[in-house]
């Protein structure tokens, strides 16, 4: 069944006009305003699953002539993504409502978060390519605003930058991708190369049939390049080893953020578009790539979370964890891969989300977010603990947990693939093993913040208010729903999704059974299970061996390098300042003259010879006008005084006006004369305030100014000569066009005056805004002068 | 330049200038001149009164209204209509751009029409003077906001 054109719509619009509305509602509701988001979120909840059942793409043009639209694309995998940015939504809006109490900023916040769950809903839907590019972008800016919420924070600052310069660029290496993607499609769909087809649906669709655009990729030598490029773009985004450092410094922002953005949303993009991209690059590349990629984050994001002193940091590396198993998921290439991955989608989403929560009630009633500082809370937070109790063991993949099922579909296809390649394939399931085995032990670990020893030092802790626990627990009972009734989640969601994750030839079939007899896969949670239950005792000592290890290993760090990187940039960028950006007004003029004049004389070197100068017959009249012109020009530089230099400077362009006038053109003879009457005065008006001698002139900025006027006049010659029309005084083709409809179509017998409000009023209505644009600039730069900008 | 000799060729030459400026402005459709041209001369000439008396000389002794001296340069009676003026000249030029599209023409396509007035005969009344009026709001209010501000430096 197709969907309905205005569902899709609305529910990626809506979030964006609720922004947008969004300081009107906080005038009339104040905080309240956050339950109207959850109300929003609910509603886009509503509109989506609206959709399940439905496939297919509804569209709406956008450039015609590039072949872009608005498309969105609905399917299961759309829908599965699309439902959790915005069920989640609801429960983050009503714990912000109660969290952000009292809090600066509300606006901006809650607009950022509403436009942040519309970017997510546009990327699930996206199936135009620009479109998703313009969708992923935006869910990156809207990250660095939210993340940078306290922005008068150095700390907030810092990680609100890294996040944007790593997702960011990683984002650029999505448009590389992209265009390279889109040109193969222009192949095989369209009129070649050069006429590229951004409509991902149907490049998809091609995957099925014969002259794939894989294929074409792979014929062009183009096929990896595109494969890492979109690698690297996922890797970015969804925290992939070794692009991972930025997300648990994301958690300086409000906990409500941390736990919609940097575990259940915007981490999920770049798995999502992995899913989505799985059919078109699925390989042995590909397997080699993803899997190894992701079973890479799995285990580092696991071994770091249980040397976490903060409880947001240990979610945030087990977020990164998380995100690698999914990732390592859609790597595999085999049939429990595409499964485990969309499972994985489903069930980390409603764990983390709530954990974080959780982490959120923590950290405001018990005033501490150290995992040393916290201990035996279920006294006081039954509700919480009870919580916590399901989504960290869901977490940790315990059975009969929902967190198993998907975990238990990851060991499968890993075990699979190790059986079906043997040798060094080993690997994949080995670690595996170990990342969970870490897994078990952190999320143990969180457990405890609930069940072990109360510490001494920890003071009185409140209730939290009901408004606060509500959202948490209604995760935790989505959870619960899905532990008990696996196969009815599946049936909804799941299984849909996972179809569109798979390669021709897989055949899916999401099941969730707990297993009565020993298998390979297993024996693999059986390992992780026991080992980290086992080693949880002796948590301490493990850390020890952590710690040594994270020690060893600091110089490789990707903070330390990143740090490195911003270092050395601020440096050179530092030494290049020297050179331009002295303050000084000449120095900027020479270099906008000599850039300009270089890049205008490369691009004539580069369109071939210049033109023979023909037809050489002046009148006696014009060569005395210009004879007279560069007389003025010559003697400018032996003036000795401003006011001399001014007049003699006017004498020139007098000259030049009355050339105008020999050369038959009034219009711009009268606007010559009026610029430079103007200009004569404007140096009236300016004159008192210049120093009253030039001062010793040196010899080396006197050859560089000469040597940079003779290459301005060089290229104006140049430009002249490419410019103007043939000799001989006939009109160009353009020209007589001209003349003949001036007084037809525009009413007036002033060609050029028609030309400039009529044939051609867009030039004019944007040179227009230019002077605008340059008053603002000047009343800008005057008045901000007086207020300290000194940094 | 605030000198006697400066002055009083103002006084004789800048009323002569704004009326040249008006009509270059008004006959740019036919012969030499538009929006633009006009607008220079405009601004040459108020930038006249300036060098030769100041930037309060038309509030205080032209219109003879009084010119409260504490505030800045920017919330300046003169600085302030200079830039509603090229607000309002950009937004006349868009509008008469606009205007088109109500008529099902494509933005910024200009007509004309000749109308018969009394005394003045045969006149034509194009759309594109409405657009030149922008432009020349646009150039007068822009140049002279920055002039203005730059003067009093």
């Amino acid at each position: 069944m197709a969907p309905e054109r205005w569902i899709v719509f609305t529910a990626v619009a809506l979030p964006f006009i609720a922004a947008a509305l969004l300081p009107l509602g906080y005038r009339l509701l104040g905080e309240r305003v956050g339950y109207a988001g959850a109300a929003v979120a609910a509603a886009c909840f509503g509109l989506v699953a609206s959709l399940v059942g439905t496939s297919g793409t509804v569209s709406t043009p956008w450039i015609p002539s590039m072949d872009v639209a608005v498309r969105f694309y609905v399917d299961g995998w759309a829908l599965l993504f699309a439902l959790l940015a915005s069920g989640i939504g609801v429960t983050i809006f009503a714990y912000s409502a109660r969290y952000m109490h009292g809090m600066p900023n509300l606006v901006r916040f809650y607009a950022t978060l509403l436009a942040f769950m519309g970017s997510i809903l546009g990327v699930a839907f996206a199936s135009d390519l620009l479109v998703l590019f313009l969708f992923w972008e935006l869910t990156s800016v809207c990250s660095f605003v939210l993340i940078g919420y306290h922005a008068d924070e150095a700390e907030s600052q810092f990680s609100a930058r890294m996040a944007m310069l790593i997702t960011v660029g990683g984002g650029l290496c999505l448009l590389v991708g992209i265009l390279l993607l889109s040109s193969a499609a222009g192949v095989v769909l369209g009129g070649g190369a050069f006429d590229p087809t951004f409509d991902l649906a149907a490049i998809l669709a091609t995957e099925t049939s014969e002259g794939s655009i894989s294929a074409q990729l792979e014929d062009s030598g183009l096929f990896l390049p595109a494969l890492v490029f979109v690698t690297v773009a996922a890797g970015a985004k969804s925290a992939q080893v070794p692009l991972h450092f930025w997300l648990p410094r994301a958690m300086v922002a409000p906990t409500p953020v941390s736990a919609f953005l940097h575990s259940a949303t915007m981490v999920k993009v770049g798995v999502y578009i992995l899913g989505r991209l799985r059919p078109l690059f699925g390989g042995p590349e590909w397997e080699l790539l993803i899997a190894g990629l992701g079973l890479a984050t799995m285990t580092v994001g696991a071994v770091i979370a249980v040397r976490a002193v903060d409880i947001k940091e240990l979610l945030a590396y087990s977020t990164a964890s998380h995100l690698g198993l999914m990732v390592a998921a859609f790597g595999f290439q085999v049939h429990y891969g595409a499964e485990a991955g969309a499972f994985h989608l489903l069930n980390h989403a409603l764990f983390k989300a709530a954990l974080f929560l959780v982490a959120g009630i923590v950290a405001h009633e018990a005033g501490s977010r150290r995992v040393d500082e916290l201990g035996g809370l279920w006294r006081d937070l039954p509700v919480t603990a009870a919580i916590t109790g399901v989504t960290a063991l869901s977490m940790a993949g315990i059975p009969p947990l929902h967190g198993f099922y998907s975990k238990e579909l990851l060991f499968a296809a890993a075990w699979d693939v190790a059986e079906a390649s043997g040798g060094l394939a080993w690997l994949y399931p080995a670690t595996a093993t170990v990342a969970s085995v870490f897994t078990v032990l952190y999320s143990l670990r969180f457990l405890w913040l609930f069940l072990g020893d109360r510490p001494e030092g920890l003071g009185s802790v409140h209730r939290p208010s009901p408004a606060l626990v509500a959202p948490p627990a209604l995760l935790a009972g989505a959870a619960l729903l899905v532990t008990v009734l696996p196969e009815r989640a599946i049936d909804l969601l799941v299984q849909d999704g996972a179809l569109a994750t798979a390669t021709a030839g897989e055949t899916v079939s999401v099941h969730a059974e707990l297993p009565l007899e020993l298998s390979g896969p297993v024996a693999m949670s059986l390992v992780a299970v026991g080992v980290g239950v086992a080693l949880f005792p002796a948590y301490d000592r493990v850390l020890a061996v952590v710690d040594g290890g994270y020690r060893l290993s600091r110089a490789v760090h990707p903070t330390a390098l990143y740090r490195g990187l911003l270092a050395e940039i601020e440096r050179s960028s530092g030494g290049v300042r020297r050179w331009l950006h002295t303050g000084l007004i000449r120095s900027y003029v020479w270099w906008a003259l000599a850039g300009t004049c270089a890049i205008t004389l490369a691009g004539y070197a580069t369109t071939g010879a210049p033109p023979a100068i023909a037809g050489l017959g002046v009148p006696a009249a014009m060569v005395l006008v210009l004879g007279v012109a560069v007389v003025a020009a010559l003697s400018v530089t032996a003036t000795d005084t401003h006011v001399t230099g001014v007049l003699t400077l006017s004498i020139l362009g007098f000259m030049v006006a009355i050339f105008y006038i020999l050369a038959s053109g009034p219009d711009l003879a009268l606007t010559q004369l009026v610029v430079e009457t103007l200009l004569l005065l404007i140096f009236l008006l300016v004159i008192e305030e210049l120093p009253a001698f030039y001062g010793e002139l040196e010899v080396s900025v006197a050859v560089r100014d000469a040597a940079l006027s003779l290459v301005v006049g060089a290229t104006a010659f140049v430009s002249v000569l490419l410019v103007a029309p043939p000799g001989g005084g006939s009109l160009s083709g353009t020209a007589k066009e001209y003349v003949e409809r001036a007084p037809k179509e525009g009413g007036g017998t002033n060609v050029v005056n028609v030309i400039l409000t009529d044939f051609r009023a867009f030039d004019t209505l944007g040179e227009s805004i230019v002077i605008a644009m340059a008053a603002m600039s000047v009343l800008v730069l005057l008045a901000m002068r007086g207020r300290g900008e000194t940094r | 330049m605030t000198t006697i000799i400066m002055k009083t060729t103002a006084r004789v030459v800048v009323p002569i200038v704004l009326v040249v400026a008006i009509s270059l402005f008004l006959q740019g459709h036919n012969l030499p001149g538009g929006g633009f041209i006009g607008g220079v001369l405009t601004v040459a000439a108020f930038t006249l009164v300036y060098v030769a008396y100041d930037l309060d000389y038309l509030e205080v002794s032209v219109l003879e209204r009084d010119v409260d001296p504490g505030t800045g340069i920017f919330e300046h009676r003169t600085v302030t209509t200079y830039r509603r003026l090229f607000t309002l000249g950009l937004a006349v030029t868009l509008a008469s751009g606009a205007g088109a599209l109500l008529f099902g023409a494509e933005f910024l396509s200009q007509t004309f029409e000749y109308v018969h007035l009394p005394l003045f005969g045969e006149v034509e009344l194009a759309t594109a003077l409405l657009f030149d009026v922008g432009i020349y709001c646009v150039v007068v209010g822009g140049l002279l906001a920055i002039f203005s501000v730059v003067g009093a430096e």
